[in-house]
C-alpha cells in the first residue's frame, strides 16, 4: 500500500484553511501540513479594523472553532519559510528545518505595497501599514489619540484604516492621489458621495493629493506634495503585493510585475510541478483575459478549494464566475454585481468589450449617501453599483443571467432589496438620470 | 446597517474585569435582598409605593428607559432597532409598572398583562383564575395557548421575547453592553438545552401537580408535594435563577443569561419557532468571516458559521434580536417571516455574457 500523500500549505488565512479542509474531505488519510507564522489559528483579516476599534477581539475573529486542526488532523507548523525547492520537492523554514512534500500550495497572501519614498523605511518609528498582525499591533502601539495621522491610498484598506484611526481620536487626513476616491470601482459621482460621507465624519478626506515623499521638522513628519501637511504617524495604504519575496530563484516563476505565482487553469505553477497556488499570491486569469492577481477574500476562499481539488488529481479549471463584491466605506455599505466599470467604455477603448447601446441608469437619494447605477446594453442590464442601502447580489446575478431589460428591472429591484425590516423602502426617483455610453 | 463600530473591548466594564465582577456583585446582592429581606420595604413607604414590588417595578422600568437610551445612541439609526426598543420600554412601563400601580392604588390585584403562562406561571393557576374577572381570565389563557405562540408561528420568537417582553427588555436595553459575553462554546450550548428544557419540564409538573390538587379531596396526599413543589420552583426558579443569576451575571455571562438557560416560555416559543415562518437568510457566497455577527450574538449563537456555509438560520434559541444583521459591515443576513422565501439565488459558476 502506497504511503498516504503529504500536502503542505504555506499560509492559513482563507484560501489556505479552505485547501486544507477540501484536501480532508477528499482523503481522509492525506497527511496535511498547515505552516505559518502569524497566528495558529485562520482569523478574518478584513476585521483588522475591528480589533484595532476595539470592536472585536483577535479570537471573535478566529472563523473556525479552535479544534479544527484537531478534529481535521492538520499538522500546525509555525515558522516561516525561508525557501522552496520544487525540484527535491521541500521547503526550508527560518528554524533550520525542511518539510518534504509531495503537493504544495503557496497560499502566503501579501503585504503593503511599500511607499516609494526615499528613504521612508530607515526610520520605521512614523510609518505604517495595515495588513499584518504585525501591522495591526505597531499602529496598535504608536497610535495615541491627539496625535495627526496621514493615510496614504484611496482604496479598500486606507477607508478602514482611515475610520478607526479617527474613531481612535487621532485627527487624520485621507490623502488620495487619484481624482477620485476609488477610481477601480466608482464612478466619479459614486465617490464623491463616498468622499462627501467620509469629510463629514471630521476626516480630512484630500482627492488628487499625490504626496511624493517626506521630511524631518523637529518631531514630525512634513510630507511633501501638493499640499504640505505636518504628521506624528504615516499609514501606507497604497495596496498589497504577493507575499512571494521568499521565492525568488526558486525556479517558481513569478510574474516579473506583480509577483504573482504564475498558475495555469488548475492553479498549479507553470514551472514547478506539484506546486499550487491560490489566494492572493497567485497570478490567475481574469474575465477580460489579463493576468494578475485577485486580491478578493471571495476568489480566494474559491481558489483554495479549487487549488486543493487540482492537487488531489481532479481536472480544475479555476473560473472566476461573474463579479460580485462588497465594502463598506465608513457607514456607507457598497454591493456590486455584473458588469459596472467606473466609466462605460468609449468605441475604441482597449480591453473592454466594444460595441453601442451601452446606458447608465443613475439615481442619488438627496440628502443620502445612497446611490444606484444600472449599466445595460441594448436595453439588457450588465451590472449593478450601490451605495447606502443592502442589495442581494445573488438576485442581481441571476438577472443578468436572465438578461432582464431595465425598465423589468427597475420595477423588480424591491425584490433584490436586502434592508432591515423597517428600512425606507427603494423607490425610483423623479431625478434619476438614463444616459448613452460612457 | 451600523452606524459608526463600537469600542467594545476598550471599555473594562464590559471586560470582566474589577469593575465587572464589582458590578455583578452588586446587581446579585440586590436581587438576594428583594427576594430574601424586607430592606427595600421602608425605602418604598418612604416613598409613597405600596411595597418592595412596586419598588423593583419602578427600577427596572427606570433600568430600561436608561439602558435603552444609551442602547439607541449605538443602534438607533435602525428604525428595526428603535422600534423594538420603543415596544420594549412602552409595554414595560404601561403594563408592566404603570397599569399594575393604579390597579393596586385602587384596591384592585395587580395584573401584568404582557406576561403569559409558563413565564408567569401562577396566573393559570386555578386558584388564581376563579377570582379573576372573566375577561381578564380569558386574556391569560387566550394569550398563553392562542395568542402568543401564532404570532411566534408568523412573526417568530423575536414578537414576544424582543417586542413585549420585560425580562427580555431588560437583556435589550439595560444588558446590552455585555452582549457580546454570551459563551459561544460547544459546552454552553449543550448545558443550555439541558437547563432550557428541564427547566420547561419542571414547570409543566409543577403546573400538573397544583391543578391536580386543586380538584382533588380535602386533605389529599397530592397536596404536599404540590406544596413543596410548588415553592421548590418559586424559590429555584422564580427568585434564584430568573432573578439572582439572571441579571445579577449580566456583567460576567453576557446578557439574555435567564432566557437563555432558564425561560421555560423561551424554550416552549422557541420550538413553535421551529416550525413557524421566521428565519435568518444568509445571503450567498458574501460572508466575510469577519465576527461580528456571532460576537454580537447574546444567546451565543455561532452565526457566522452559518453565513460562511449559505444556511439560513433557524433556531429554537433565537430571540430575534436582529443585532447579527445590523453589525454586519457586507448586509449578508436578513430577518425574514415571509411563506415563500422567494429566490434563493443557488447558482453555479457561470460569466457575464456581454
Amino acid at each position: 500500500m502506497a504511503e498516504a500523500p503529504h500536502h503542505v500549505i504555506i499560509g492559513n488565512s482563507i484560501a489556505g484553511i479552505e485547501a486544507a479542509i477540501t484536501l480532508r474531505r477528499r482523503d481522509r488519510a492525506a497527511k496535511i501540513t498547515l505552516i505559518s507564522w502569524e497566528h495558529a489559528h485562520p482569523f478574518a483579516r478584513v476585521s483588522l479594523m475591528y480589533m484595532f476599534c476595539g470592536q472585536l477581539s483577535l479570537k471573535d475573529t478566529q472563523f473556525y472553532p479552535e479544534d479544527l486542526y484537531d478534529r481535521m488532523r492538520f499538522a500546525r507548523v509555525l515558522d516561516r519559510v525561508t525557501g522552496v525547492d520544487p525540484v527535491a520537492r521541500s521547503v526550508t523554514l527560518l528554524s533550520g528545518a525542511a518539510i518534504r512534500y509531495d503537493t504544495l500550495l503557496l497560499a502566503v497572501g501579501s503585504t503593503a505595497r511599500r511607499l516609494p519614498w526615499p528613504g521612508a523605511y530607515d526610520e520605521p518609528h512614523f510609518l505604517h501599514h495595515f495588513v499584518t498582525l504585525p501591522d495591526l499591533r505597531a499602529l496598535d502601539a504608536a497610535a495615541k489619540k491627539g496625535m495627526s495621522v496621514a493615510v496614504i491610498g484611496g482604496g479598500l484598506i486606507g477607508v478602514e484604516a482611515a475610520e478607526v484611526l479617527h474613531l481612535r481620536g487621532l485627527k487624520t487626513h485621507f490623502l488620495i492621489r487619484e481624482p477620485s476616491y476609488f477610481p477601480v470601482a466608482l464612478d466619479v459621482a459614486e465617490s464623491e458621495v463616498v468622499a462627501r460621507h467620509i469629510r463629514s465624519h471630521g476626516v480630512d478626506c484630500r482627492t488628487d493629493n499625490p504626496v511624493d515623499g517626506f521630511l524631518r521638522r523637529g518631531g514630525r513628519i512634513v510630507l511633501r506634495g501638493s499640499d504640505e501637511i505636518e504628521v506624528d504617524l504615516v499609514v501606507g495604504a497604497i495596496g498589497v503585493v504577493p507575499a512571494t519575496g521568499f521565492l525568488a530563484g526558486s525556479g517558481i516563476a513569478l510574474n516579473a510585475e506583480t509577483g504573482g505565482v504564475e498558475t495555469g487553469d488548475n492553479l498549479e505553477s507553470t514551472s514547478a510541478p506539484g506546486v499550487f497556488a491560490a489566494g492572493d499570491c497567485a497570478q490567475v486569469t481574469w474575465p477580460d483575459g489579463s493576468r494578475r492577481p485577485e486580491q478578493i477574500w471571495y476568489t480566494s476562499r474559491d481558489q483554495g478549494r479549487a487549488a486543493a481539488a487540482a492537487m488531489v488529481g481532479d481536472d480544475v479549471k479555476y473560473r472566476r464566475g461573474t463579479w460580485y463584491n462588497s465594502a463598506k466605506f465608513f457607514n456607507v455599505e457598497y454591493t456590486t454585481a455584473g458588469y459596472i466599470p467606473p466609466a462605460l467604455p468609449g468605441p475604441a477603448s482597449a480591453g473592454q468589450p466594444p460595441g453601442e447601446g451601452w446606458q447608465t441608469w443613475y439615481q442619488q437619494v438627496p440628502g443620502r449617501a445612497e446611490t444606484q447605477r444600472i449599466v445595460s446594453r441594448g436595453g439588457i442590464v450588465k451590472g449593478f453599483n450601490a451605495l447606502g442601502r443592502r442589495w442581494d447580489h445573488q438576485v442581481w446575478m441571476r438577472w443578468v443571467q436572465e438578461r432582464r431589460p431595465l425598465q423589468w428591472v427597475l420595477e423588480h429591484m424591491k425584490e433584490a432589496g436586502f434592508d432591515e425590516e423597517f428600512t425606507e423602502p427603494f423607490r425610483v426617483l423623479p431625478t434619476a438620470t438614463l444616459t448613452e455610453g460612457a | 446597517m451600523q452606524e459608526g463600530l463600537l469600542s467594545t473591548y476598550h471599555e473594562p466594564l464590559r471586560n470582566r474585569n474589577l469593575t465587572a465582577w464589582a458590578c455583578s456583585a452588586i446587581l446579585v446582592a440586590f436581587y438576594v435582598d428583594l427576594y430574601f429581606f424586607d430592606h427595600l420595604e421602608p425605602v418604598a413607604r418612604a416613598l409613597h409605593l405600596p411595597s418592595k414590588w412596586t419598588l423593583y417595578g419602578l427600577l427596572y422600568t427606570i433600568a430600561m428607559c436608561v439602558g435603552g437610551y444609551f442602547m439607541l445612541q449605538k443602534h438607533g439609526n435602525s428604525r428595526y432597532h428603535t422600534l423594538r426598543t420603543a415596544s420594549l420600554i412602552a409595554v414595560q412601563s404601561l403594563l408592566g409598572f404603570l397599569l399594575p400601580l393604579a390597579l393596586d392604588f385602587t384596591g384592585r390585584p395587580a395584573y401584568y398583562f404582557s406576561y403569559f403562562f409558563p413565564l408567569k406561571y401562577d396566573i393559570l393557576f386555578p386558584g388564581t383564575l376563579k377570582d379573576m374577572p372573566v375577561a381578564v381570565a380569558l386574556w391569560f389563557i387566550f394569550g398563553s395557548f392562542v395568542g402568543v405562540p401564532l404570532l411566534v408561528y408568523f412573526k417568530g420568537k423575536r414578537a414576544y421575547c424582543s417586542w413585549i417582553c420585560g425580562c427580555g427588555g431588560l437583556a435589550e436595553t439595560f444588558g446590552d453592553p455585555w452582549r457580546h459575553l454570551s459563551s459561544r462554546s460547544d459546552r454552553a450550548w449543550r448545558v443550555e438545552q439541558a437547563s432550557v428544557h428541564t427547566v420547561l419540564a419542571l414547570v409543566f409538573v409543577m403546573f400538573g401537580l397544583v391543578v391536580g390538587d386543586a380538584y382533588a379531596a380535602d386533605g389529599s396526599a397530592l397536596r404536599e408535594v404540590a406544596e413543596h413543589t410548588r415553592s421548590f420552583y418559586s424559590f429555584a426558579v422564580g427568585a434564584v435563577f430568573s432573578g439572582v443569576i439572571g441579571v445579577g451575571l449580566y456583567p460576567l455571562m453576557g446578557t439574555r443569561v435567564w432566557c437563555r438557560f432558564g425561560c421555560p416560555m423561551a424554550a416552549l416559543l422557541g420550538l413553535v419557532q421551529k416550525f413557524g415562518r421566521f428565519r435568518i437568510s444568509v445571503k450567498k457566497d458574501m460572508c466575510i468571516s469577519c465576527g461580528n455577527c456571532s460576537t454580537y450574538c447574546e444567546m451565543g449563537i455561532d452565526v457566522r458559521a452559518y453565513a460562511m456555509a449559505n444556511l439560513p438560520i433557524k433556531r429554537a434559541s433565537c430571540v430575534g434580536c436582529g443585532m447579527c444583521a445590523h453589525v454586519c459591515p457586507r448586509g449578508v443576513l436578513r430577518l425574514e417571516t415571509r411563506a415563500d422565501p422567494g429566490p434563493q439565488g443557488s447558482i453555479d459558476v457561470w460569466t457575464v455574457d456581454l
